[in-house]
């Protein structure tokens, strides 16, 4: 288990974590959401130890140290690899400095690569390779030593549809084989489909952590999608109604004050009229960053 | 496998295996094999149209001469009116016509230059010999009377060992040995520094120090870089050992390395001793600041900008020595022996003039690997601050970020 315990770090008059906590259990994915300068990186090279800060971070109960690096698989921000060495040689070189042997290390290779749909052969240079076939390179190095504890730092940047799927199931893989896993990005939809909880910062603070589950519960089922042949004009009129948006299909969403508002918009729109959908939902995640953080 | 030596594995194969260093190991040699390739051709060509040709009645005696002369004589031409011929095509210079008879050996020479100097002689006592022996068989001596006439002179050489060599002998050694250290260490700062700051910029280091501590990681590249240099040197040993041995006996250098074999022996005796080891540690000191200057940089573009500090400091080193190339014992000389970065510039000028005692030569060994050993350290300690840097924050506030990183 990682544990971020009170952790604080001041860049002269900046403050880039104030008193941030957070734990991930064995086989737990974690979601750590923020926007540009919030504080992200500045977590993870805290728990690496690239950092001093104030505060603890420990992994199974021990301070990270050298001794627990070859347990720890870092995918950092700007993708970075050795362009003159090959697939293979850059491969087993970081496994090496994992504390795995080339001999069973470089068995291992075609696989991965498969698995990430690496185009090209091992004895390509990285220098050859496109920037996408880089990237799914440096997973492999971030994940065939099998880490327990895996930080992944904006993985889905820069990653079509199809690769971002194929490091989704690679994620999960690592989950089943009980990992720890924790990963920043911009994109909610990738954080609603992986992981079980999130820490969301502002500013180096925690706005928001917990289960996803609960954290979308925190703010009730306040969304609702009507498909009617009401106008706008009196959408607007109902009661504890905050804002109508028509959407592109003909249909609206409805933002209510209050979950309780829905059973008496229901019984309203019903009234001599058929309707032909009505749904009552918690807002996305994507709203929910959009509110955290202020983005009106 | 430890940690430290992954990353001295990877950085030296790395090199070795670079077309740059190829070209640099085996560029003295190449220059060698082409001056003397050039040499051997210009020889040989000279040579072939240079030779003359030999004709006699006397097949026996023809052959005699031509086995003993083989490297001026075309034996091809047997007959007078075939040499003449030659001669007025110009593949010979010219044809020596022999005649013989009981009593007298006589000889002509035809050609369009005059023989030369060592034909000539030669031609001279295989002429001499051959009548000495038809008037020694004409006169009817006894065997007595024959072997007191056989009877010849002895000639011995005893040169005595002068000054004037030892001086040349210093000289030359003292400007192998700094042109080598700066050579190469001028070379190795620009590699390392280059070497690091590129690998800033691509900030691969963040997954690096996610595997290992900064203080291994220094420790192994400069270790590698270390077994770079040391092949280089066993390179130019063996290849230098193979290049002279191979120039005593080859026609082209024989002579001259036989002429002059005090001198040569007295400069390879300089080289290959303490000297060697200074080179070694100077080149790894300077190794050493170019490492930090390449972690101060931003840039990989930098990095040229980054190896100034350590070539600056080598120049200054290097021009510092020439007046006192000749004058071992000023007090200049004598301290700056011992000041790191300098010691491997000033401690052989001592060695070689023979003005310096074992003891003081250890003192300074040991002073130059400690100060190595305690700045690879003292740098390595803070190379992590370093090498995370990523704003271009200058040169000298990168350096006081990365002495106040803790």
């Amino acid at each position: 288990m990682l544990k971020v315990e009170h952790v604080s770090k001041q860049f002269g008059d900046v403050k880039a974590l104030n008193d941030v906590s957070f734990s991930i259990a064995d086989g737990e994915i974690m979601g750590l959401i923020g926007q540009n300068g919030a504080g992200k990186s500045t977590s993870f090279h805290s728990i690496l130890n690239f950092l001093k800060f104030d505060g603890d971070i420990s992994w199974n109960d021990a301070p990270i140290s050298e001794d627990v690096f070859d347990q720890i698989g870092y995918l950092p921000e700007e993708r970075s690899l050795m362009p003159k060495l090959t697939i293979e040689q850059q491969i087993v070189y970081l496994a090496k400095l994992k504390g795995k042997k080339a001999k069973d290390i470089k068995p291992q290779i075609d696989q991965w690569m498969e698995k990430f749909a690496v185009k090209g052969k091992k004895s390509d240079k990285i220098k050859d390779l496109s920037k996408g076939n880089q990237q799914k390179v440096q997973l492999i190095c971030t994940l065939i030593h099998r880490p327990s504890l895996i930080i992944l730092d904006e993985p889905f940047s820069g990653l079509d549809p199809v690769n971002s799927d194929l490091l989704k199931q690679a994620v999960l893989a690592e989950k089943a084989n009980g990992a720890s896993i924790i990963f920043s990005s911009h994109d909610m939809s990738n954080v609603e489909e992986v992981c079980d909880s999130l820490v969301m910062l502002k500013t180096g603070n925690v706005v928001l952590s917990g289960n996803l589950d609960e954290v979308r519960g925190q703010f009730g089922k306040t969304e609702l999608f009507v498909a009617t042949d009401w106008s706008i004009e009196k959408l607007w009129e109902l009661p504890m109604v905050n804002t109508v948006e028509p959407l592109r299909d003909g249909r609206f969403l409805l933002r209510l004050d209050s979950e309780q508002a829905g059973p008496a918009i229901f019984d309203q729109l019903t009234k001599g009229h058929y309707i032909e959908e009505f749904s009552q939902r918690p807002p996305t995640l994507d709203e929910i960053f959009r509110m955290k953080v202020g983005e009106k | 496998m430890k940690k430290w030596w992954i990353v001295t594995s990877q950085t030296y194969m790395r090199q070795v295996k670079s077309w740059s260093f190829f070209l640099l190991v085996l560029m003295p040699f190449i220059f060698l094999g082409i001056g003397v390739g050039i040499g051997y051709l210009g020889m040989n060509s000279s040579t072939n149209h240079d030779k003359i040709a030999m004709v006699s009645s006397n097949e026996q005696l023809r052959q005699q001469y031509i086995k003993q002369n083989k490297d001026d004589i075309n034996g091809k031409y047997k007959t007078e009116a075939s040499a003449k011929k030659a001669l007025k095509h110009k593949d010979i210079s010219g044809y020596i016509l022999i005649k013989t008879d009981a009593k007298k050996v006589s000889a002509n020479y035809y050609g369009d230059q005059n023989l030369s100097n060592d034909v000539k002689t030669n031609l001279q006592l295989f002429l001499g010999q051959i009548q000495q022996n038809n008037n020694l068989q004409n006169a009817q001596l006894s065997p007595a009377q024959t072997a007191s006439l056989a009877t010849n002179f002895s000639l011995k050489e005893h040169v005595q060992k002068q000054k004037s060599d030892d001086s040349t002998i210093r000289q030359i050694s003292f400007w192998i040995l700094v042109g080598m250290v700066y050579m190469i260490l001028i070379n190795y700062s620009s590699i390392t520094a280059q070497e690091i700051a590129s690998e800033k910029g691509t900030k691969i280091m963040e997954i690096i120090f996610s595997s290992t501590s900064a203080v291994k990681y220094f420790v192994g590249k400069i270790s590698g870089v270390m077994l770079v240099i040391l092949t280089q040197i066993a390179v130019y040993i063996i290849g230098g050992g193979i290049a002279l041995e191979v120039a005593k006996k080859i026609d082209l250098t024989k002579d001259f390395m036989h002429d002059n074999s005090h001198l040569v022996n007295g400069v390879v005796e300089n080289l290959f001793n303490v000297n060697l080891l200074f080179l070694f540690l100077g080149v790894v000191i300077y190794t050493v600041l170019s490492a930090l200057s390449g972690a101060l940089v931003a840039k990989a573009e930098d990095a040229p900008k980054a190896a100034q500090p350590a070539i600056m400091l080598s120049m200054l080193a290097f021009f510092a020595t020439f007046p006192f190339v000749a004058d071992p014992d000023v007090v200049v000389v004598k301290v700056l022996s011992y000041v790191p970065f300098f010691s491997s510039y000033f401690m052989p000028i001592r060695v070689i003039n023979e003005t310096v005692s074992p003891v003081e030569v250890v003192v300074s060994l040991v002073i130059l690997l400690a100060t190595i050993l305690l700045s690879s350290y003292y740098i390595g300690k803070m190379y992590k601050g370093l090498m995370l840097q990523t704003d271009d924050r200058g040169f000298f506030k990168a350096l006081k970020s990365g002495l106040s990183y803790k």
